[in-house]
């Protein structure tokens, strides 16, 4: 479980400052599926990456099974990014120089504890399980947008993460990919009890969701 | 296990991104080669030239010592007022010395450069006008003939043994010099006897005769450039060194001679080329320097361009440490393949060069050369590699 108490985030622009999100309190219980909505800039992304440890608050707390991770070192924070998280992003972010099972195992290299599963398989456990296996020795510039969301979606499980965090997971596909990217997350939820935070700016593909967060100007405005 | 199968993770994927961008990978190691390659190759110099001397006074023998005109080498570590002017030593000297009872060859020595006449061609050499001592003191073989004794030196016989090279030169094949005559300073010498070679230049190029024989025409002042003395034991050197001090203080200022030893020689020679090796490393270093910066400069290029990548891996679980590590060992290995050809280059050409020069490499100048271009790599791999280990990961992520 998750929960964000108070929660600001505000960035120096110049001489500015920008608050990103601010007094943001919000709950994820174990094996959810939610969205945050929101238009461009209203900070739904910054809340995402907030979750994901990415980005620490300026203010308020964030704690995930009770435990109060603000205050955590990069080192700590990296191990639970590496084995509880995993990111899912718009532009798929594939390090190109990288074949795609490369890609997929790259989690890997950052794991600090002995694995209980052995990487290569489960990397192709899951290359098959997203029909990809057959691009496995491919680099991502070489396969489609859907492919390269599946491998990205393949790269966010092999260290099976408790949630997948996916921002804006379809807005560089077209509809007929989007909508089969999105199958398979809801998949993830519905077989393998993942908890998914997806965040985007389409009423559909939030309806699809189990729990909608309407978010503006940083600040969570309607719950349904 | 897992930290070495890390490091090697990191040098596997250093060594994937230099395969990608090999142009641009030769191009920032080319600046550590070449910074590589003269910091070996002025240190082959330096040491070639050193051991080269050094074997020239080795070459003379043990237990010698040498009396200079002026005031010589100094024992201290320096030239004095040099080797030209001072004392012109004569027989007087010669027989002062054989009063010191620790003294057991004393060779009074006139030197002089000349063209020597053979058969067939003149070559340039050194006539050498030494007693029948010299060849003990110093040690010479035969390769053919004989030496020449004292009755000769009385005689003032107009006799030689010729050096190795020279008689080479002249003769083609060496041994075929004795009973032939050699012509030099207008007088015909027969050649006696021919030494085996010594690796000193110009001893294997003289032509060595009787001392009383120069004191015609070729050495009418009956001079001599100085004395060698050789002393029966270790223990016994410095006592004979005091003693012909003090018998020379009796006849010249202590200015005009100098009475040094062989070691006070060495080391004075090894003083000279240390600071010479250390002057040559440092504007090798230049350089290095050079390479170091261009290998900086690189690095930064290569963190902007993969702005992105620093945060995706940091989305998966990369530490600071991780990110900074990766672009460490980058610019270590970048330095370190620099520094392996600039040393490869090095070492073919002190090969191609070193039977013409006195060119040498040592295991140490090797290790340290490449210690030290790996230690440039990551000196100026840090700040880039930090400037990536503290990009935030989201501005990283968001990077275009």
């Amino acid at each position: 479980m998750i929960k964000l108490e108070n929660v600001c985030k505000t960035y120096k622009l110049g001489e500015d400052e920008v608050q990103a999100v601010c007094n943001v309190n919000l709950t994820i219980k174990d094996k959810e599926y939610l969205s945050i909505l929101g238009t461009s800039g209203s900070g739904k992304s910054t809340l995402m990456y907030l979750i994901g440890l990415l980005e620490q608050p300026s203010s308020g707390k964030i704690l995930i099974d009770g435990k109060d991770v603000s205050k955590l070192s990069d080192r700590d924070l990296s191990k639970i990014r590496n084995s509880h998280i995993g990111f899912i992003f718009q532009s798929f972010n594939l390090i190109n120089r990288y074949t795609v099972e490369e890609n997929i195992l790259l989690p890997v290299k950052y794991s600090r504890e002995a694995l209980a599963y052995d990487p290569k398989e489960r990397a192709w456990d899951l290359m098959r399980r997203f029909s990809i296996d057959k691009r496995a020795h491919f680099y991502p510039n070489k396969i489609s947008g859907g492919q390269q969301q599946r491998v990205a979606i393949a790269r966010a499980l092999i260290g099976n993460p408790e949630i997948i965090l996916a921002d804006e997971p379809t807005g560089n596909l077209d509809s007929k990919t989007g909508n089969e990217i999105l199958k398979i997350i809801e998949n993830l939820n519905k077989e393998l009890g993942v908890t998914i935070v997806m965040v985007t700016h389409e009423k559909e593909i939030a309806n699809r969701t189990k729990r909608k967060i309407f978010i503006k100007d940083g600040e969570i405005v309607d719950k349904y | 296990m897992k930290i070495i199968n890390g490091y090697s993770d990191l040098a596997k994927s250093a060594f994937s991104d230099f395969r990608r961008n090999k142009v641009r990978t030769l191009l920032t190691s080319l600046g550590i080669m070449i910074g590589v390659l003269s910091v070996v190759m002025l240190i082959s110099l330096g040491l070639g030239l050193k051991n080269y001397i050094k074997n020239q006074f080795e070459s003379l023998g043990a237990n010698l010592i040498m009396i200079l005109p002026g005031s010589g080498f100094g024992g201290q570590g320096g030239f004095g007022p040099g080797l030209v002017g001072g004392a012109k030593f004569d027989e007087k000297d010669v027989r002062s010395l054989e009063r010191i009872p620790e003294i057991k060859y004393i060779v009074p020595t006139y030197f002089k450069s000349a063209k020597i006449e053979g058969p067939s061609k003149d070559e340039f050499g050194y006539i050498m006008g030494v007693n029948e001592e010299y060849f003990k003191l110093m040690n010479i073989k035969l390769e053919a003939g004989s030496l020449f004794g004292e009755s000769e030196n009385q005689a003032r016989a107009k006799i030689t043994v010729l050096g190795y090279s020279l008689a080479e030169k002249l003769f083609t094949n060496p041994s075929d010099a004795v009973g032939r005559t050699v012509r030099f300073s207008d007088q015909r010498f027969k050649v006696i006897g021919v030494s085996q070679k010594t690796g000193d230049n110009e001893g294997d190029n003289s032509v060595v005769i009787p001392y009383k024989t120069t004191f015609g025409s070729i050495n009418p002042g009956k001079t001599f450039w100085a004395i060698y003395l050789g002393i029966e034991s270790d223990s016994q050197v410095q006592t004979a060194k005091d003693k012909a001090k003090e018998t020379f203080l009796k006849r010249y200022d202590e200015d005009s001679f100098s009475v040094t030893e062989q070691s006070e020689l060495l080391s004075t020679i090894n003083q000279i080329f240390n600071i010479l090796n250390a002057v040559l490393v440092a504007i090798g270093s230049i350089s290095l320097l050079v390479g170091g910066i261009g290998i900086m400069n690189i690095m930064y290029a290569s963190v902007t361009e993969r702005t992105k990548e620093v945060g995706i891996r940091r989305a998966v679980g990369a530490t600071q440490e991780d990110i900074l590590m990766q672009f460490l060992t980058e610019s270590a290995l970048l330095s370190a393949l620099g520094g392996a050809m600039g040393l490869i280059l090095a070492t073919l050409i002190v090969l191609i060069v070193r039977p013409f020069f006195p060119l040498e490499i040592n295991f140490l100048s090797v290790v340290v050369t490449l210690g030290i271009s790996s230690a440039i790599g990551i000196f100026f791999g840090v700040f880039p590699a930090k400037r990536a280990a503290k990009l935030p990961p989201i501005e990283a992520i968001r990077y275009e």
